[in-house]
């Protein structure tokens, strides 16, 4: 009786899965990812960003890329600051001195006049920043059929 | 007494069993509603600020885009303008022109009050071309 016990208690412990650890790894996990996720700092804007087909990834890591929103009306942000054209190289220049891997993300809305695009690349080139990325989003091709 | 003790067992301890159900659902939470922030657009390299190539106009296609979107194309020396492209035409010209000429050099002229979106048309159609010379200039 007392064998026959003993047997039935070692076959059940072999029998199941260890699961203990189980939540120890999950909660890793949550960790890991709560850590590992990044907030954007600045706050949206309202700007609609123009289409493209040729829209691809950046490959530079998120520290590398400083983004300059340019808003409909023209007013053009920087780490949500406001700046007028004339001061953007004045901004940018000790940036990418810190930091000469750095990427220009131009987040210009798609209704801003060329020329004030064309100053801010003046202004980028002046700053020695000639890496420039302009924001987009992808456009699809059923869409670009149908305009 | 070895029965009692068996009994007791249970009540003692915390039930753990379902910590893992717990935590992977807030994994699953978490995962699910992250929203990756994609940094993505068109890329392009300017020149540096005292760092003018000259380039033999014969190797330049001048594309003016107008400020209602449609595109004046000049080819290098040659005075004569096609008006009035579409930008979606672009990249198919831009295919032949390279066919003829590997050193071509596109030469984006953007009038100063087209909106910004129409430059990005082209440079678009630019790119989707696979044309990595490319010029950004305003159109004076």
């Amino acid at each position: 009786m007392m064998s026959k016990g003993g047997l039935k208690r070692k076959s059940k412990a072999a029998s199941e899965i260890p699961s203990s650890s189980l939540a120890d790894m999950a909660f890793l996990l949550l960790i890991f990812f709560m850590v590992t996720t990044t907030f954007r700092k600045e706050e949206d804007r309202q700007v609609v960003f123009p289409e493209a087909e040729a829209t691809e990834k950046l490959e530079e890591a998120r520290k590398d890329v400083l983004h300059v929103f340019v808003e409909a009306d023209g007013a053009i942000y920087i780490n949500d600051v406001r700046y007028t054209t004339e001061q953007v190289s004045n901004v940018i220049a000790p940036m990418y001195a810190e930091n000469t891997g750095m990427v220009v993300m131009l987040r210009s809305d798609r209704d801003v006049s060329y020329v004030q695009i064309d100053q801010i690349l003046k202004e980028l080139q002046a700053a020695g920043a000639v890496r420039v990325s302009f924001y987009t989003n992808l456009e699809q091709r059923m869409s670009r059929e149908r305009r | 007494m070895a029965l009692m003790k068996k009994k007791n067992r249970p009540g003692g301890e915390i039930p753990t069993s379902s910590m893992a159900d717990i935590a992977f659902l807030l994994l699953v939470f978490f995962l699910v509603t992250t929203v990756f922030d994609e940094e993505r657009g068109l890329s392009i390299v300017l020149p540096e600020a005292d760092n003018e190539v000259e380039v033999s106009p014969k190797n330049i296609l001048f594309l003016m885009v107008q400020p209602d979107g449609l595109v004046n194309i000049q080819r290098g020396e040659n005075p004569q303008i096609q008006a009035g492209v579409r930008a979606s035409e672009i990249s198919a010209i831009w295919r032949q022109e390279l066919s003829n000429n590997a050193n071509l050099i596109a030469a984006v002229k953007t009038a100063p009050n087209a909106p910004y979106r129409f430059m990005i048309d082209v440079l678009d159609q630019l790119q989707t071309a696979g044309a990595d010379k490319i010029s950004l200039q305003i159109l004076e």
